[in-house]
């Protein structure tokens, strides 16, 4: 008995095998050396010395990796739109209606769209003689252009707006296959007890959509955080570094100007941020199982 | 029979390979020439090769933004490219790492040939670091029904004028006048004989500074500037657009640009007129950029004359005139700026090729300006940017956002050590 217990064990381990070593090589291995680095001065042109916190302090004294932090926690502020607008999207296309099809692709486009794509077409849109302000001007709700990312309030909405945007459409699909597979049964036994619509939806569709709405929530709270290449090519981080964000500084310092300690310790930060958040999304948003 | 053929081959072998083995390999690097400048690199690596029995060049284009961290690396795997293109303000910074080879003992001869302000910018620590390949220059192109309908006849012969006239535009036709690149300030401080950093201090807060920030305010202020993208890194695209579209009255920009003008927008280009971009006080032209081959740490020092000597094919007189046509730049050397095709206007000319004279006309006064020797320059840089935002779009007064980047810059410039 225990001998079968020994070999499917093994068995197992050896399935996971080449998928542990990808993971190994390619991610665990990285993260591990990255952290390790981020503690050095480490240069491709002179020898590597151990500086402890050097590089945090120095980034942490930093105005554009401060207000880039901010900003990322900006970002959070999307996350529960996000997550209502895909619910109502999702409960809305999990209808048979003609044409659904349709919708649900539509929904689905700007995810599998890549980002240059989403941003030269929300440059277009966003541009001070584009397709908003044309619209806008045309249905005198405002008199003179606006400058969506040109103007260093509105710019980071603006770009949150388009990160938004695209993780509706992802979300939305999460939702529809979890709201398939609530069991058609309960809901028409609630039909047949004479609960209305509403009642349905919020005595058995939410409860039973917790275990996605956690791991959505925690999977767009880490999206929010790590947000950089909508800001890459809509803005580059401008105008007056407003839409400069945690990541987008360890991109510019690390891949721009080569200080690869400086992204590393940015990028710590950011991930020690990220498990924070995901620590407290599990705390708080997990089913209780009765 | 079989073993003796086989003896016979490896005998043959063993008296071709010294021959084999002496071929020189010369690796060379540009960035971004791939794939409209193939064939004339194609060409240029065929007549060497042809030229020199036993030397084989081998040519790698890399886009714009690879190229620095390809280079480093192979700089410290011991493996460099024999020559590398570089812009100026790349090589100062590998050049202070110590990652580029002086190359004085190699163009010797050669030197007099070359524009002096263009050796001028490669000079660091002392030394030569590059063999000039090609540079640009600004030019200023105007859109002569717009600046017909503002009661202008000419183009602007200094910086004040064009602002002064970009008002004059936008308050007589409401289109914008002007679209000068703000992320760029510092280069436009120091083209205006402004400095950004003494003794070790920045000092672009003087009274000086303060009344050219002011001007390109009350310039933004009535709608003179193009608001596009005018802080952005990179606010060319914004500008041809807006130019393109009839948008924009003045174009500061090199004679490619007339190219993709007469390209997209035929209409405009017909209506275009060009003139020299002003002289600073410094007598410095706008927009000089200088592209040049450097050689990298590492090249073996027995490899260095053969490098040196395709080094000096690549930029010389004939080759650089030849590239400068197809693309539309200025060569570097003294013989072929004097070329004909860069000094004559042809009757009927359009804008694109009075645009290479009148560049040419400033080709004696490009220098590529930048601040040298700062670590983490940009981050200052954008510091500044940030300030001149501000104080260009009313949001702050322009003296308190100016003092406040320099207090910045200060802080930081106390920090590093001194170059």
């Amino acid at each position: 008995m225990m001998k079968l217990a020994h070999r499917h064990t093994l068995q197992a381990w050896l399935f996971l095998a080449p998928a542990l070593l990808l993971l190994a090589a390619f991610s665990f291995w990285p993260v591990g050396y990255g952290s390790v680095l981020a503690f050095t001065d480490y240069s491709l042109i002179r020898e590597t010395r151990f500086v402890g916190l050097d590089n945090f302090r120095y980034i942490f004294n930093n105005e554009m990796f401060v207000s880039g932090l901010k900003n990322s926690l900006m970002f959070l502020l999307m996350v529960p739109f996000v997550q209502v607008g895909a619910i109502t999207l999702a409960v809305l296309v999990n209808n048979r209606l003609p044409g659904i099809r349709l919708f649900r692709a539509a929904f689905y486009v700007p995810v599998v769209t890549t980002v240059s794509v989403v941003g030269i077409m929300w440059g277009f849109m966003f541009h001070e003689q584009g397709a908003l302000n044309y619209v806008m001007m045309t249905l005198k709700l405002v008199n003179a252009p606006v400058g969506w990312l040109s103007n260093d309030s509105l710019a980071l909405f603006a770009v949150m707006f388009v990160t938004l945007w695209r993780g509706l459409g992802w979300y939305m699909v999460m939702y529809l296959a979890a709201l398939q597979s609530i069991p058609s049964d309960m809901q028409e036994a609630a039909m047949l007890d004479g609960a209305s619509r509403w009642q349905r939806f919020w005595k058995i569709t939410v409860p039973m959509l917790r275990p996605t709405i956690m791991l959505c929530s925690i999977l767009s709270v880490l999206a929010a955080l790590k947000a950089y290449q909508e800001v890459d090519v809509l803005t580059q981080g401008g105008p007056m570094n407003s839409t400069f964000t945690a990541l987008y500084y360890a991109y510019d310092q690390g891949l721009k100007h080569l200080k690869l300690p400086r992204a590393l310790a940015a990028s710590f930060v950011v991930s020690l941020f990220c498990i924070a958040i995901a620590l407290l999304c599990l705390r708080y948003l997990k089913p209780k199982h009765r | 029979m079989t073993i003796k053929r086989l003896l016979a081959v490896v005998a043959c072998a063993g008296l071709l390979a010294p021959q084999a083995w002496a071929a020189e390999k010369i690796e060379f690097w540009t960035f971004s020439m791939k794939p409209k400048f193939t064939p004339y690199f194609n060409a240029v690596v065929a007549r060497y090769e042809a030229q020199n029995p036993g030397v084989k060049i081998e040519w790698i284009d890399f886009p714009w933004d690879v190229i620095q961290t390809k280079l480093v690396t192979r700089i410290v795997a011991g493996t460099p490219p024999a020559l590398v293109s570089l812009n100026v303000p790349w090589a100062d910074e590998f050049a202070r790492d110590g990652l580029l080879t002086p190359v004085d003992g190699l163009i010797a001869e050669a030197r007099a040939s070359y524009i002096p302000s263009a050796l001028a910018d490669l000079r660091f620590k002392g030394g030569t670091y590059g063999f000039p390949m090609y540079s640009n220059v600004a030019v200023i192109a105007f859109n002569t029904a717009i600046f017909k309908q503002a009661g202008l006849t000419r183009g602007p012969a200094s910086l004040d004028e064009q602002l002064a006239f970009a008002r004059q535009i936008a308050q007589r036709t409401g289109k914008a006048g002007i679209a000068p690149a703000l992320s760029k300030i510092d280069g436009l401080f120091m083209q205006q004989g402004l400095a950004v950093i003494t003794n070790n201090r920045a000092v672009f807060n003087s009274p000086q500074h303060v009344a050219l920030v002011q001007k390109l305010a009350d310039t933004y202020k009535v709608g003179g500037l193009l608001k596009e993208s005018l802080f952005a890194e990179d606010n060319f695209p914004a500008v041809i657009d807006a130019y393109k579209g009839g948008r924009l009255g003045m174009l500061l920009a090199p004679p490619t640009a007339m190219q993709r003008i007469r390209g997209d927008a035929k209409d405009i280009y017909a209506i275009t007129d060009v003139a020299p971009a002003p002289l600073g006080p410094t007598g410095i032209a706008d927009g000089g950029w200088l592209v040049h081959f450097a050689i990298p740490k590492g090249v073996p020092a027995r490899l260095l004359p053969s490098v040196g000597k395709f080094a000096r094919f690549l930029t010389n007189d004939a080759n650089q005139l030849a590239f400068a046509r197809q693309a539309s730049v200025f060569p570097t050397t003294v013989k072929a700026a004097a070329d004909p095709f860069f000094l004559s206007t042809p009757q009927n000319a359009g804008a694109a090729e009075k645009a290479v004279a009148a560049g040419a006309l400033s080709m004696n006064h490009s220098r590529t300006l930048y601040v040298a020797g700062i670590d983490d320059y940009d981050e200052l840089r954008r510091s500044l940017v940030k300030a001149v935002e501000a104080g260009v779009t009313g949001k702050q007064n322009v003296q308190q956002a100016l003092d406040q980047a320099v207090a910045i810059w200060n802080r930081k410039l106390a920090t590093l050590p001194r170059h």
